[in-house]
Order: C-alpha cells, then sequence, then structure tokens
C-alpha cells in the first residue's frame, strides 16, 4: 500500500508502541520536542519559534521507514502552560499533514490528539475490539466521544483475535450497537510469535494480508 | 553597523543573470510543508550537515541592481547529486520604505517564499537553514540555483511591495560561505538581536495580546510588550508580531498603545480599551509594570507567582517547580489557585521567569529593591538580571523559610524595605521603612498571633500598619477586603 501512496503513520499512543509493532527504533517525539522547547525558550533570543518547532519536527521527529514515515507523538505535557506551543504544533503538524495520501493514527481510546486537534480531522476512523462485551463497551464510548468532538468521520469497526466459531456472536453484537463490520479477523499464531520474539507483524501473515486489502477498500471508499 | 556590498573575490567561479523570466516549475502556497524525503532529494544545501545561512541587508537603492543574480561556486548540475552543500543567500534590498530595521522582516519570509516553490524545502532560519532540492523538480527542468533566487525575488517583490529593488547573490563556495558568515553575517544577526533585546515599551506603537488561553479563563487577556514578555513565558513582543503578521485575527492581535496615561506604571489607553473589550468589562485598566495598582490579570498559566508580604512590606516570587510553602505559608499552587481565572488579584502577580530580565520589572513598586525573597533555583536562573547592590539582599529557602526568619534575614542585610524603598525609575520613596521596633511588638500583640502571622498573608494586608503602601491599599481596597474575609475566617475555624 505504501508503494503505491505517500503515507504518515501517526503513534498517538502515549503509550507507544506503534513503533514497535512496526519494528522502528531511534526517532525523537513530538513530546520532547515540546519539553525542549519549553526549556530552551527564554534563551531563543529573536528566533522564529514556529519555525524552530517546525525544523524540529521535520529534521528530528519525521522518521523516515522505507516506504512511509513515521511520526511518533510520545508522553503527554508536563505542568505548566503549553497553549502556546500547542498552538504552534498544530500550525506545523496541519501543513505537515496535508502533504501525505494516507494519515494513519493510532490512537489510545480517549483520543486525546483530536480533542486537543493537534490532530485535526479524520475521514475514517477504525474501532478495533475483541469479542469481549468491554471491547464493545469502549466501542461505544469512542463514537460517543467523536460525536461529541464534532468528527465528522465515518466509523467503522474491525473485530480482531476472534476465535473459530465466535464470528456468529460478534456479528450480532455489531448489529446490535448499529456499528458497520467491516471485517472479523482470526487470531493468528504468527503474529503472536513475532510478538514473543519482539519481530514486527510478520507482513506475510494471515491476518496481515486481510488488513491489506481492507487498507484498499477505505481508500477507495475515501477517495470516492 | 553599515551595510556594504559583498565584494565577490576575482578568481573564483560565478554566474550572474539579470531579469524576469519564466519557471520550469510550480509556484504556489500549496505546496507550504512539502517535507523532501531523503530518497526524494537531488541536493541538501546547508542543514546539519554543511554551513549555510539566508540573510537580508538593506542598502541605498542605487546599489541594488534590480532582479539580479548573481551565483558563486558550483551550480546545480555540478552539485554531486545526495550530497549536502554549503549554501547562502544574501539579498540586498532597496526602498524609500526601507531600512535595517526592516531587514528580519523581509529575511523571515524568505522561508514562506522559498516553500512555495514545487520541490523545494526551507527550513529554519539564519544560519540554521536547511534546504532539500527533489528530484522531481530537477525532473520538471530545474537547473539552476539562478532559478531559485529569481522567482524567490519575484515573489519578495510581489508580496512587499516596498521592495523596490532586489538583488541576490548565492554562494555554495564552501570557504566563502563560512568566512562570509563569520565576518559578515554574524554581526548583523547580533546587532539586531541586541537592537531587539534592547527595545522597550516606548520604542513600539503597538502592543500584542494573547487570548490563546481564553477556553479556561474568559476573561483574560494577555498583554505582551517589548518590557513585559507573556506570563506563560511563551511569547516576546517578537514573537507576538511575527504571529499577528502571519494570522491578524488569530489569537495574538496588534494592540494599539494608543496614550500613554502613566509612564511608571505602564498604562495605556489602547491597552484599557482593549482590556475592556476583551474581558467583557470585568477589566478595565491595566498597569503593565504594577505589582499593587491595576496589576494584569492571570489566567493560571504564569511561571512565577508574586506574593505581597505586609509584615516586611516586600514581595516574593515563587516557580512552579518549588514544591514547599514559601515564607507567606503557601505553596504555588495554592496561590495559583486563588490569582489564576483571569481576575486582578491585588497582592498576587502571575509572570513570565523571563519579566525579570525586564528593565521595567514591577518599576512602580520599587522594582528589585522590593523583593525579599525568592527560591534559590529561581534566583540562579536570573541572577545575571538583579542589580549588584540588591542581589545579595534578597533571601532564598536557605536563608529564610518562615516570615520571622525573613525579618530577621532582612534586617541583617539591611534590604532597602527595611528602611524604606526608594524606587529607581524616578528616586521616589516609595514606602517607609518597617515601622519602630516598639511599635511593632505592640501590634503584635494586638493581634496575638505571631505563630500564625506566617501562614496569614492576606489578612495582613487589610490591616497592614506599614506606612509605605498607603497609596497603593487605597486604589485596590476592594479585592483585598474580599481575600482578606476568606482567608481570617478559615483560620479562625
Ligand atoms: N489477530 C491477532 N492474532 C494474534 N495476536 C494478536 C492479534 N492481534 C493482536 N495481537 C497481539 O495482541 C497484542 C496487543 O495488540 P495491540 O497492540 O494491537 O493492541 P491495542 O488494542 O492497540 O492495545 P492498546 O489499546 O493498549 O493500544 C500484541 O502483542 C499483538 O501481537
Ligand atoms: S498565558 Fe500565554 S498562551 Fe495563555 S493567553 Fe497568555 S500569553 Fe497567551
Ligand atoms: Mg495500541
Amino acid at each position: 500500500m505504501s508503494k503505491k501512496y505517500r503515507v504518515l503513520a501517526v503513534d498517538a499512543d502515549p503509550d507507544s508502541n506503534l513503533a514497535d509493532a512496526l519494528g522502528i527504533e531511534g526517532y525523537r517525539t513530538i513530546g520532547q520536542i515540546r519539553e525542549l522547547f519549553q526549556h530552551g525558550r527564554d534563551e531563543m533570543r529573536t528566533i522564529n519559534k514556529e519555525s524552530w518547532i517546525e525544523g524540529k519536527i521535520y529534521g528530528e521527529v519525521v522518521f523516515e521507514v522505507d516506504d512511509f514515515d513515521l511520526l511518533v507523538m510520545g508522553r503527554p505535557e508536563g505542568e505548566g502552560c503549553y497553549c502556546f506551543v500547542n498552538n504552534m504544533l498544530r500550525a506545523v503538524l496541519r501543513k505537515l499533514m496535508r502533504h501525505y495520501d494516507i494519515v494513519i493514527v493510532d490512537c489510545e481510546a480517549g483520543l486525546e490528539h483530536f480533542s486537543r486537534k493537534t490532530i485535526p480531522e479524520a475521514d475514517t476512523i477504525i474501532v478495533v475490539t475483541d469479542a469481549s462485551r468491554k471491547g464493545f463497551k469502549t466501542a461505544v464510548r469512542i463514537r460517543e466521544l467523536v460525536t461529541e468532538l464534532g468528527i465528522k468521520a465515518g466509523i467503522y469497526l474491525i473485530a480482531n483475535r476472534i476465535g473459530e466459531g465466535d464470528e456468529g456472536t460478534v456479528a450480532e453484537l455489531a448489529g446490535k450497537e448499529n456499528f458497520k463490520l467491516l471485517d472479523t479477523l482470526p487470531y493468528d499464531e504468527d503474529v503472536a510469535k513475532a510478538d514473543l520474539e519482539g519481530l514486527p507483524v510478520p507482513l506475510n501473515s494471515k491476518v496481515a494480508k486481510r488488513i491489506e486489502k481492507l487498507a484498499e477498500v477505505l481508500i477507495c471508499e475515501a477517495k470516492s | 553597523m553599515e551595510r556594504k556590498k559583498i565584494k565577490v573575490p576575482k578568481k573564483v567561479k560565478k554566474k550572474a543573470s539579470v531579469g524576469e523570466e519564466t519557471f520550469p516549475f510550480d509556484i504556489s502556497p500549496m505546496y507550504e510543508g512539502e517535507r523532501i524525503r531523503k530518497g526524494e532529494m537531488y541536493v541538501e544545501l546547508g542543514g546539519p550537515k554543511q554551513v549555510g545561512f539566508e540573510l537580508v541587508v538593506a542598502l541605498p537603492t542605487e546599489e541594488v541592481e534590480d532582479m539580479k543574480v548573481t551565483l558563486v561556486g558550483n551550480d546545480l548540475d555540478e552539485l554531486e547529486e545526495g550530497k549536502a552543500h554549503p549554501y547562502a543567500m544574501i539579498y540586498y534590498v532597496a526602498g524609500s520604505q526601507i531600512d535595517p530595521d526592516l531587514e528580519p522582516v523581509i529575511e523571515r519570509r524568505n522561508h514562506d517564499f522559498q516553500n512555495f516553490i514545487e520541490g523545494y524545502m526551507h527550513l529554519n532560519q539564519r544560519y540554521d537553514i536547511w534546504v532539500r532540492i527533489g528530484k522531481n523538480a530537477i525532473g520538471k527542468g530545474l537547473k539552476s540555483l539562478t532559478q531559485i533566487a529569481k522567482a524567490t525575488m519575484m515573489l519578495f517583490k510581489n508580496e512587499m511591495p516596498f521592495i523596490e529593488k532586489i538583488e541576490a547573490l548565492y554562494i555554495t563556495e564552501g570557504k566563502l560561505v563560512e568566512k562570509l558568515l563569520k565576518e559578515y553575517a554574524m554581526p548583523i544577526y547580533d546587532e539586531r538581536d541586541a537592537r531587539v533585546e534592547s527595545l522597550h515599551d516606548e520604542d513600539v506603537n503597538e502592543f500584542y495580546s494573547c487570548t490563546l488561553c481564553q477556553s479556561f479563563a474568559p476573561t483574560n487577556v494577555c498583554i505582551i510588550s517589548p518590557d513585559r514578555p507573556s506570563l506563560c513565558g511563551a511569547i516576546s513582543w517578537f514573537d507576538g508580531r511575527a504571529a499577528a503578521r502571519v494570522d491578524p485575527e488569530g489569537p495574538n492581535r496588534a494592540v494599539p498603545k494608543g496614550e500613554l496615561i502613566d509612564p511608571i506604571g505602564g498604562e495605556y489607553t489602547g491597552v484599557n480599551e482593549f482590556a475592556v473589550e476583551e474581558s467583557g468589562g470585568e477589566c478595565e485598566r491595566v498597569k503593565l509594570h504594577s505589582f499593587f495598582e491595576y496589576p494584569h490579570t492571570s489566567c493560571g498559566c504564569f511561571e512565577v507567582i508574586g506574593f505581597y508580604m505586609p509584615e516586611v512590606d516586600g514581595i516574593g516570587w515563587v516557580h512552579r517547580g518549588y514544591p514547599e510553602p514559601a515564607p507567606n505559608g503557601l505553596t504555588f499552587s495554592t496561590m495559583a489557585g486563588q490569582t489564576g481565572g483571569g481576575k486582578q488579584i491585588v497582592g498576587f502577580l502571575g509572570i513570565g521567569v523571563s519579566y525579570f530580565r525586564s528593565k521595567k520589572f514591577i518599576q512602580a513598586d520599587g522594582g528589585w529593591y522590593r523583593v525579599t525573597w525568592m527560591p534559590k533555583e529561581l534566583k540562579q536562573r536570573v541572577e545575571r538580571f538583579i542589580p549588584e547592590d540588591i542581589v545579595d539582599k534578597i533571601a532564598t529557602e536557605e536563608d529564610a523559610r518562615t516570615i520571622d526568619e525573613l525579618k530577621e534575614f532582612l534586617e541583617k542585610v539591611e534590604h532597602p524595605v527595611v528602611t524604606g524603598v526608594v524606587r529607581p525609575v524616578d528616586n521616589k520613596r516609595i514606602t517607609d521603612g518597617w515601622v519602630k521596633e516598639k511599635e511593632v511588638k505592640e501590634v503584635k500583640e494586638g493581634r496575638a498571633e505571631p505563630a500564625t502571622q506566617q501562614v496569614s498573608p492576606s489578612s495582613g494586608v487589610s490591616i497592614s500598619p506599614t506606612q509605605g503602601i498607603r497609596l497603593v491599599i487605597k486604589d485596590a481596597n476592594i479585592y483585598i477586603d474580599k481575600i482578606v474575609l476568606r482567608k481570617k475566617k478559615n483560620e479562625g475555624e
């Protein structure tokens, strides 16, 4: 997929693990730049601060992987006032993101970066759940949050790690909650094994292949 | 400093081109923010690996040859592909309204305009510039840096019509770039910084507002002047100006100063009008450099909070990172809780650390000569801005942790608050100093609370026996009463 499009992957989970899942190391995070700014700003004399932030993000945070770029948001802010730096971050990220065909954001359930508008909008929101009632509850909460935040995006559900025979229950639950169920993915030995060995998700695994197909469908839809 | 044209050495490789031309690449704001990846780049110029700088120089009109570009060193087709190379972009500008003060304003736009060019990425500023030219631009027919220079100059003239003439000198010859950076550009950057840093409220016509924090402090308006950076510490007057230029309707807007009402307190009609409007009438007057009289509001974002200690008739400061109680018995967060919310609270003032650098730092109330206490960490951070004759007289937690200890310390070092503060700005004596030993004792006995005194800073305000603050208290009566009543009750219980 990333061979055909310009792709930016954003890890917006403060407990960053997208990079791990993709097998990437040695990046800096937006959070680190934000702290650098907070501590260095008194000595910045007359330099343009927005341009400073932009330079840091473009030069040190955006991480070039073979055929896509990665941006890790990092830990949430510490004490003090972050209004100004966040405002600049928003402006820089907005400018950056519009140059990619696809921006894919891995969020935590609280969608913090959307509520703070560090990430401005989304076309499609995908909620991944397992077969548990708790998972579905979270999915419903996320949908409520999306409405509350005024994000105009299509919401889809993907059920993951579903044991054989549970597909029916999942479809039923999704139907009851009025979710568009995009796909039901099985438990995949290869994925679990790679995880234990500390390796990225193998791209030739069954699940990975299914996801690639899903992505094509979603892109088509977003484009139309 | 005098501005001179650079004399290009005779023997170096150079080419020149004059006049307008058409370009093989697109120019549009659409390309702003485009990031050129390593694999897509044809060459890198400046950046982390190579020396580079950009500079705009104002010259007399007869010295500038309009739309001429001179390139010294290798051009694009001679630079090794995939590598980083040295890069200098110097622009000479002329126009009846142009003087060296405008140089940084024009220079700043080089970043914007060059990013309009398809397949050209410009990052950072001054001697940190980092440029990448994409293979896509070369593919479209970009052949020479002179094309880049001309496109940029054209944008300058279109977007900034006060530029009557512009000429460019681009250099890729490393030794020359290095030499010019050191001998020609650096002194100009330094001079500009020094000028901006010595800029005062009286030197400018506009201040800037900030309303970013109104989402949680709806009546708060920050006013940012050369002598008063924002209380969150993030925004200087210079930053405010840059932001207001880019987005005049955004959170940072220009506030015309209007008439000067109080030169010492820093009160202006323009600021007052703006404050009334933005606070919905909540706040009618603001004095930028006053602690007691119509102080600047605080939205809760401040880095440091100042608190008045009536027992010593002096001011203490505590920063966000200091967890212990100040001599008044209160912690930063307790005081911040009372002071935030965008209201004028007399007796407390939120500021940014950089306000300590200001020549007008609470000048109406004696400036540094009224400061009696601050945590050691904070004091060390700002030490070089404290006048020499007072720096050792300001206590830290190592000298005093309670009001009594503070009193003892101040007396020992003969702090001005003991005998009366003369404010440097006009040599006026603004406090009478402490009342005689005997009287103090009486008061103490009368209140019968020497032990709790340290935790009742505000109760002191209302009945402070010190005459030195007479003037101040008059104007601020209502606010003080409010605080006092609440605090006293709590302690009585
Ligand atoms: N289909 C699958 N088959 C086998 N293992 C899986 C499958 N999907 C996910 N896993 C494993 O489950 C673990 C958690 O997955 P993942 O990190 O994607 O969860 P998450 O929902 O993003 O969690 P969080 O909410 O904490 O971010 C991983 O170690 C992953 O390897
Ligand atoms: S505290 Fe800072 S960010 Fe907030 S309104 Fe004031 S200047 Fe703006
Ligand atoms: Mg996750």
